[in-house]
């Protein structure tokens, strides 16, 4: 069978792009990008001409003077930035797409492995294509159409609904496998899409500290094992009661439980499910998955929870591992912190499969009348999922200082000299803290604060940090102009979130926790890849799933897991809210 | 409100005007199925018609995978695999109980196993093959029981060159 299919689209993709790039360099594109990143354009406008005022005075003065003109530093632009770095991706991206669509066209494939890994190609430019056109058109499109429309509507639905790049993406994904179809010579490549995730998730291993990491798996393993040892139950139990076939009741149990359609697809051979209760599991998973990336998010917001209380929430209480990813970068899109703490929880789960698959095989082999016995240990093989060790792996590369500084996670810039000058914070940003700092130290700001602080429970050493920590905080920041410590950090994070501050005094505390948490040069590329990473991929999985699939909901699984799956979302929505603390 | 079903006569049998010589018998699984089948054999004459049992596996479980993306990549063949002969078994167990009612009364059959949208493949075996009369079962109820594979009628009666014949609900 010959796989790769002759088709221009890779061709034409990689001449779109590399034209988009080349228009973005010239400037030709600045009046698009102007109306699609307003506020940078804006800022950019401003900034250039202040510079552009700066450089008339200066020739005019140096030519009063009779000395040469005086050379400027020309202003940093976020909206340069932006355009130069859509011109990088796009030369790289659409040089590659071209040359080997131009190779896709001129070679007569023969049966073998190269037709096959070649045929993967145009899928895989097609999912990048699509994730450039999102991220870089339609998510800031959304972003302007909402802001234009909370004069009218009175909220923002572009943020309520968070409709960033991700959300965006696995929409796309299902609107095209669903309406448009998958063209023949892109579907090989959209299957590559859980090889983007995997990726994802090793590169992720690269960013977390040791101590992050401890205490991270602590709670997943916590949170986890509660949960879905206790969902596991549930299901076998109401299963019995509404009398279920054992096996229907098996691998609806593994569904709700650990991870999903993973898991059913793990667990289904096990138990010998039928194919009918395999459909209604996967479309009751799949329906429930596609509501929880929407709804978890917006409740998150609606809570005012961080990173780690919704990343651990959504690993926890999303029943499918694919929508915990998205629903984690739907919350927090333009930070990692969020999927961050979720990639650890769907890790713990993944790890759980085995052992649940086990569980379950021996159940049923102990409920089901002539049942054959599986073999445990090739079970355990066959389930570990091997991409953990790479995840395993980066960690340790990076915690050995591979990639970045020592002592980098340990918070380096807080204390030592490392913070340049332009990072420190500026007059603007000290006359707005210390305006804040003067209206929180009266009677009504003290109380606000104090509530806000005892609702948020942030942990400083043994104890739970206070008004008077974020006070004491303020006013270091102030005589430093820098984070100095984790602890202030921590403290001034969550100062950032109370509800009425000034946006200045808000812009001035992210800017220093910024500063202290600078990145290295390789980390941060890593931290740019990982968006994309997962960008792709979830575009990818948006089209494996199919409205014939989601029809399929229904039965009695439709009922138990409906059961089940609210129990778990509302059960560790109130755990996590009573006991995990928003920074670790 | 829902309608209530009407029946057109006591006696579910069309009048036998005329006898095709090949009668396309369209099944994928659902139970108004055994209506057509019962039906198609009661048409079908022994020694002159040619009996077309098409069995259409919908394309539904070409998205049973779903966004699963943490197994590796024995986990979903080893799914794949399962779920395939699981759909052959039940594919093949439906096609025997036509094939032994049909040899039962001398009348000649033919398997035809397909995969895909069940309207428009039914549409690629009534071009390929050329029946007299395309014979199926009625579209379920609302809320009925069974996987939602619910064929497309109205493409069908637009896309067939031939007579179709709905069996009444059992």
């Amino acid at each position: 069978m010959i796989y790769t299919k002759k088709s221009p689209a890779l061709l034409i993709m990689g001449l779109v792009v590399l034209l988009w790039g080349w228009l973005n360099q010239s400037g030709n594109l600045d009046g698009v990008q102007g109306w699609l990143h307003t506020s940078a354009y804006a800022d950019h406008v401003k900034a250039q001409d202040k510079y552009s005022a700066e450089m008339r005075a200066a020739a005019e003065k140096a030519a009063a003077e009779g000395k040469p003109a005086a050379q400027l530093t020309a202003p940093k632009s976020k909206f340069n930035d932006l355009k130069a770095e859509q011109a990088n991706y796009s030369f790289i991206f659409g040089g590659i797409a071209t040359l080997l669509g131009l190779g896709v066209l001129a070679w007569r494939p023969r049966e073998g492995h190269l037709d096959y890994y070649l045929s993967i190609f145009p899928g895989i430019a097609y999912l990048i294509f699509i994730a450039f056109v999102v991220r870089w058109g339609l998510d800031p499109l959304f972003a302007g159409w909402g802001k234009a429309a909370e004069p009218t509507l009175g909220w923002d639905f572009a943020k309520i609904f968070n409709l960033n790049y991700v959300v965006l993406g696995i929409l796309i994904g299902i609107l095209i496998v669903n309406v448009f179809r998958i063209p023949d010579w892109a579907a090989n490549g959209v299957r590559t899409a859980r090889f983007f995730l995997k990726t994802g998730v090793i590169l992720l291993g690269t960013l977390y500290s040791a101590a992050e990491l401890a205490q991270l798996g602590a709670l997943s393993v916590v949170m986890i094992g509660v949960f879905v040892l206790g969902s596991v139950w549930l299901v076998l139990i109401m299963g019995k009661r509404m009398r279920a076939e054992n096996s229907m009741t098996a691998v609806l149990s593994a569904g709700m439980g650990v991870c999903g359609v993973s898991a059913t697809v793990a667990a289904s051979p096990v138990v010998n499910a039928k194919a009918a209760e395999i459909a209604y599991t996967i479309g009751t998973i799949l329906v429930w998955g596609v509501a929880c990336m929407f709804i978890f998010p917006t409740i998150g917001h609606l809570l005012g929870m961080g990173p780690v209380q919704f990343g651990a929430w959504a690993g926890t209480g999303i029943l499918n591992s694919a929508q915990v990813a998205g629903a984690a970068l739907a919350f927090d899109p333009h930070g990692i912190e969020t999927l961050k703490v979720a990639e650890i929880f769907n890790i713990t789960r993944v790890l759980f499969l085995p052992l649940i698959v086990l569980w379950l095989a021996a159940w049923y082999v102990k409920h089901e009348v002539g049942a054959q016995r599986v073999n445990l240990g090739q079970v355990l093989i066959a389930k570990f999922p091997v991409f953990v060790l790479g995840f395993i792996l980066m960690f340790l590369l990076s915690t050995l200082g591979v990639f970045s500084p020592a002592g980098h996670y340990q918070g380096k810039y807080f204390s030592a000299d490392q913070v340049k000058q332009d990072k420190l914070l500026g007059d603007r940003d000290l006359k707005a803290l210390e305006v804040e700092m003067a209206r929180l130290r009266g009677p009504e700001g003290t109380q606000a604060l104090a509530d806000h602080f005892i609702a948020k429970a942030v942990n400083i050493g043994q104890r739970h940090a206070t008004a008077a920590d974020a006070l004491q905080g303020l006013q270091d920041l102030i005589a430093n102009r820098k984070m100095t410590s984790r602890d202030q950090d921590g403290v001034l994070a969550a100062t950032a979130k109370l509800p009425g501050l000034e946006a200045g005094a808000k812009g001035a505390i992210e800017k220093a926790s910024k500063a202290a948490w600078h990145s290295s040069k390789t980390i941060a590329a890593f931290r740019e890849w990982l968006a994309w990473l997962f960008a792709v991929g979830l575009i990818g999985l948006g089209m494996q799933i199919t409205v014939k699939a989601l029809k399929q909901a229904g039965g009695k699984p439709l009922i138990i897991g409906g059961v089940v799956g609210t129990l778990k979302a509302v059960g560790s929505l109130i755990v996590v809210l009573l006991f995990v603390r928003e920074f670790i | 409100m829902p309608l209530k079903p009407v029946s057109c006569t006591q006696d579910p049998l069309p009048p036998a005007s005329f006898t095709p010589a090949r009668l396309l018998l369209c099944h994928h699984g659902t139970p108004g199925a055994a209506a057509a089948a019962a039906l198609a054999l009661r048409i079908a004459q022994p020694g002159y018609t040619d009996l077309i049992h098409c069995l259409v596996v919908p394309d539904l479980w070409g998205g049973m995978q779903g966004d699963d993306w943490l197994n590796n990549a024995s986990t979903r063949d080893a799914f794949g695999d399962y779920v395939e002969k699981l759909l052959e078994g039940d594919a093949r167990r439906e096609l025997a109980v036509v094939e032994g009612e049909a040899r039962a009364r001398g009348i000649a059959w033919r398997p035809l196993l397909r995969y895909g949208d069940p309207a428009r493949e039914v549409l690629a075996v009534a071009a390929a093959e050329r029946p007299d009369l395309v014979v199926m079962g009625p579209p379920r109820r609302k809320g009925e029981s069974g996987l939602r594979s619910r064929l497309d009628l109205e493409q069908l009666v637009r896309g067939l060159s031939c007579p179709l014949l709905i069996a009444p609900r059992p």
